[in-house]
């Protein structure tokens, strides 16, 4: 167990700086647990000592999560798609586990998506989860302005996967992954546990991007080196995970289905759009059945 | 699992009891007696309409009707008293003097959100043809579908009282059932929610009504005409113009049904030097009047007996724009110079409307005439359709349909947002709604404005060009295939 995002955390601490920056075009790695500074003891927002340099600090934060024109525009332009992948995931197979459904969406960060499927009418609960506790309370300030998500429908746990209870294994009917595994030191290790949370079958969802001369060329010449808009060693381009593997990962594990894949392409002006074939270049979902469904 | 537990006891806390502690803070001084009932019924929706026009109905219908997001809890704000259109039935001689004329495309429209079989279709009334022209120099375009047209005889668009439309709307959203309708309900004012301890409504509007009553909105529409509240809330500017026109309505008879009876019936339009006069079928011998003209003509029209009125209106499709502004420097008699003038002029009556025979009674009025965009029609948790987000000028009989597509298109997007989780109040759920018809609308807004500009010229070098330029578009059959299929909202997503 230990290839936690905690072990990632070194990489994502240089990261956190750069997510106001980036803004990528072929390919996207803005990731929701990039960014991590000195834990807060308590929310931020509610406490009435609150040093307003830090108050600031946190507006700065919640604003690259949820401004519409800031830098994570692109996460909020994908989020839909993630919802079509997995409701075409769903359909697919008559196995799949009867509406509503419960979540569990892993490295939250501020909950673009942990929001948008507990807004869902077919949605049962959601719980997120990420290990940096100031970007959760970014995510819960935000959650705080919609009267709906309340109740068992959307939780916040500052939590990796190593410190769910036991309890929570085999609990979700999808478990969602989003721009993280490019993130992990032993994504193997990490993959096994994430699937360990869901139920026979559910789904496991991930979106990651390829390792690729395209990745290489965009997100760590281009973006690092020529044009410096992102400090180098952002990206660590051996983390990539190309689909091949992800496939080759799941077929050497007992207990899981075929996988459907589904590539995107951003193009500026136009968003995100689903180009077949493009999971070899650049980003892409994936996702497994957990065989044993209803 | 025990400490999951109490987290989550922590962080939630029970709808009811937040929602209770919302109003209590919002509302300190009023003691309400029927708190329980209060508590279970927050006030909390996911769209407050301000507007029950044709807007705001085909707007709630729309999201009523579509499964994806017929669950919403909505609500609908307007000022009249709508048991009155509920009960609407004129006596089938009788029509109001507010008629717009429905392109095919908003047709479909109602009719696939189920409104259209709820309208009196024995009031609707589809024509055929067109004739436009030019009153100083008598050059004309043809509107008709010969040779370019999908099938000759194809409806160019229908007649409807805005009242046979807004009632069958309203009998069509009864049907669907849950909308909380507060009518008879003027909004007081409009202010944003409150940050507490559990929710952050600081960025919701609320909507005060009379007697205390709030509404908060997850998306507040403004559907509130061309003086919208909602806008002046959302701190959108509206810019443009007063035209210092008046349009004249009233409800002719005429002596037949048309030069092509029943079957095929014609509109009519003439551009005279103070503004376009068009005369419009309705079933039978009837025919709705569109006169824009001058404020100071619009106060004698209204002034005139019946016989001196339906005079001026036969004389306003016949004589020179010179005799028609002698004719308007008289406080009466009318009748007599227009027969006299008639007798010693020579027409083709084929191609002017039948002649006027009475105007029915209480149906003269008049509406200033003005040119108003919006600067968008989004705001966080506000949205903008219909007049309130564009006014134009009634030539091309295009206001209400461009609310219509405004409709369509904002509804898209909501189903989208709920499809998808998204919050569908929030700007990234709205921008495809403006992206969408923004342009649109502000390219059918400036043409109509020039059309009009051009056409209130009396004389002088602009004349012989503009007939070179009608002469020409009816000369040229693309072109005016192009014009045709816009007028009738059909063609490119132009209108
Ligand atoms: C002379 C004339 C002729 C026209 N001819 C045509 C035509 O042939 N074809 C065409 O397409 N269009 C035509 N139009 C335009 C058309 O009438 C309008 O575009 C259309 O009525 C706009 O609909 P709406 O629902 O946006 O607004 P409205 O019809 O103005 O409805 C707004 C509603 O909001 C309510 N409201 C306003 N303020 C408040 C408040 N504070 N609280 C509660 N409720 C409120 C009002 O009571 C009203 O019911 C014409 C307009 C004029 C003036």
């Amino acid at each position: 167990m230990r290839s936690s995002l905690r072990l990632a955390r070194p990489l994502l601490r240089r990261a956190r700086l750069t997510h106001t920056s980036l803004r990528p075009t072929a390919t996207l790695t803005t990731q929701s647990t990039l960014h991590s500074s000195q834990p807060f003891s308590t929310t931020p927002h509610r406490s009435s000592s609150v040093n307003p340099s830090e108050v600031s600090h946190f507006n700065a934060l919640a604003s690259t999560w949820w401004d519409p024109h800031g830098s994570s525009r692109i996460l909020h332009l994908m989020n839909p798609l993630r919802h079509d992948f997995i409701l075409s995931c769903l359909s697919s197979a008559p196995s799949s586990p009867p509406y509503p459904h419960r979540y569990l969406d892993i490295g939250c960060g501020g909950g673009i998506f942990t929001e948008s499927a507990a807004r869902l009418p077919t949605t049962a609960s959601v719980t997120g989860i990420d290990p940096t506790p100031n970007i959760l309370a970014v995510a819960k300030a935000h959650a705080s302005k919609d009267p709906t998500l309340t109740g068992d429908r959307l939780r916040y746990l500052s939590a990796t996967v190593e410190t769910l209870p036991e309890e929570e294994k085999g609990q979700y009917d999808v478990v969602t992954c989003f721009e993280v595994v490019e993130h992990v030191d032993h994504p193997a290790e990490f993959l096994d546990v994430c699937g360990s949370f869901v139920r026979p079958g559910g789904w496991l969802v991930l979106s990651t991007i390829a390792r690729t001369w395209t990745s290489w060329v965009t997100t760590n010449l281009v973006a690092e080196d020529i044009l410096g808009v992102v400090p180098k060693g952002t990206h660590d381009w051996n983390k990539y995970i190309n689909e091949e593997e992800l496939r080759g990962h799941f077929s050497g594990r007992v207990g899981w289905g075929a996988p459907r894949v589904m590539g995107v392409v951003y193009v500026p002006g136009l968003g995100w759009k689903v180009v077949p074939g493009s999971e070899k270049v650049g980003n892409y979902f994936f996702a497994v059945q957990k065989v044993g469904g209803v | 699992m025990d400490s999951i537990a109490r987290r989550r006891a922590a962080a939630f806390v029970c709808q009811s009891c937040t929602r209770r502690s919302l109003r209590i803070r919002r509302q300190p001084q009023r003691g309400f007696s029927s708190a329980a009932s209060q508590q279970t019924k927050p006030n909390i929706y996911d769209v407050v309409c301000v507007g029950g026009g044709p807007a705001g109905l085909s707007l709630l219908t729309a999201l009523r009707a579509n499964p994806v997001t017929s669950h919403l809890r909505i609500a609908l704000v307007e000022a009249q008293d709508l048991s009155k259109l509920r009960s609407w039935k004129p006596p089938p001689d009788r029509f109001s003097n507010r008629c717009s004329s429905l392109t095919p495309a908003s047709a479909l429209y109602l009719d696939k959100i189920g409104a259209w079989r709820h309208l009196d279709l024995s009031r609707v009334q589809p024509y055929q043809e067109m004739q436009v022209w030019d009153g100083v120099s008598d050059a004309r375009i043809e509107f008709d579908w010969v040779g370019s047209a999908p099938s000759a005889g194809a409806t160019i668009a229908y007649m409807t009282e805005n009242l046979n439309l807004t009632s069958g709307l309203l009998k069509r959203l009864d049907e669907l059932g849950g909308v909380s309708i507060f009518d008879g309900a003027k909004v007081e004012d409009i202010s944003f929610g409150e940050q507490t301890e559990e929710f952050n409504l600081s960025e919701w509007p609320v909507v005060h009504l009379g007697g205390g009553k709030q509404l908060f909105a997850r998306l507040l529409v403004g559907a509130d005409g061309a003086n919208s509240p909602v806008r002046s809330f959302a701190g959108i500017e509206a810019r443009g113009w007063d035209y210092d026109r008046h349009g004249v309505v009233a409800t002719l008879e005429l002596e037949g049904e048309g030069w092509g009876g029943d079957q095929t019936k014609i509109a009519y339009q003439r551009f005279l030097p103070t503004g376009p006069v068009a005369m419009l079928p309705l079933p039978g011998n009837y025919s709705t009047l569109v006169w824009s003209t001058t404020p100071r003509n619009a106060a004698l029209l209204k002034s005139l007996s019946t016989k001196d009125f339906v005079a001026l209106v036969n004389a306003a499709f016949r004589l020179t724009p010179t005799d028609l502004e002698f004719m308007h420097t008289q406080s009466s008699g009318q009748t007599d110079e227009v027969a006299w003038r008639l007798e010693h002029s020579e027409f083709d009556r084929s191609r002017i409307p039948q002649a006027v025979t009475n105007v029915q009674e209480g149906t003269i009025a008049s509406f200033p005439l003005k040119m108003r965009h919006a600067d968008t029609y989004i705001g966080e948790r506000v949205a903008l359709v219909g007049d309130a987000a564009h006014t134009i000028h009634p030539l091309a009989g295009q206001g209400l349909n461009q609310g219509q597509g405004d409709v369509q298109s904002l509804a898209k997007a909501i189903e989208y947002a709920v499809a998808h989780g998204q919050d569908l109040g929030t700007t990234m759920s709205l921008e495809s709604y403006v992206s969408e018809r923004y342009a649109a609308n502000h390219v059918l807004l400036g043409v109509c404005d020039k059309l009009n500009k051009l056409y209130s010229v009396g004389s002088g070098p602009l004349v012989p060009l503009r007939s070179l330029g009608l002469n020409a578009v009816n000369a040229f059959g693309p072109l005016k295939s192009f014009f045709m299929s816009q007028a009738a909202g059909s063609g490119s997503k132009l209108f």
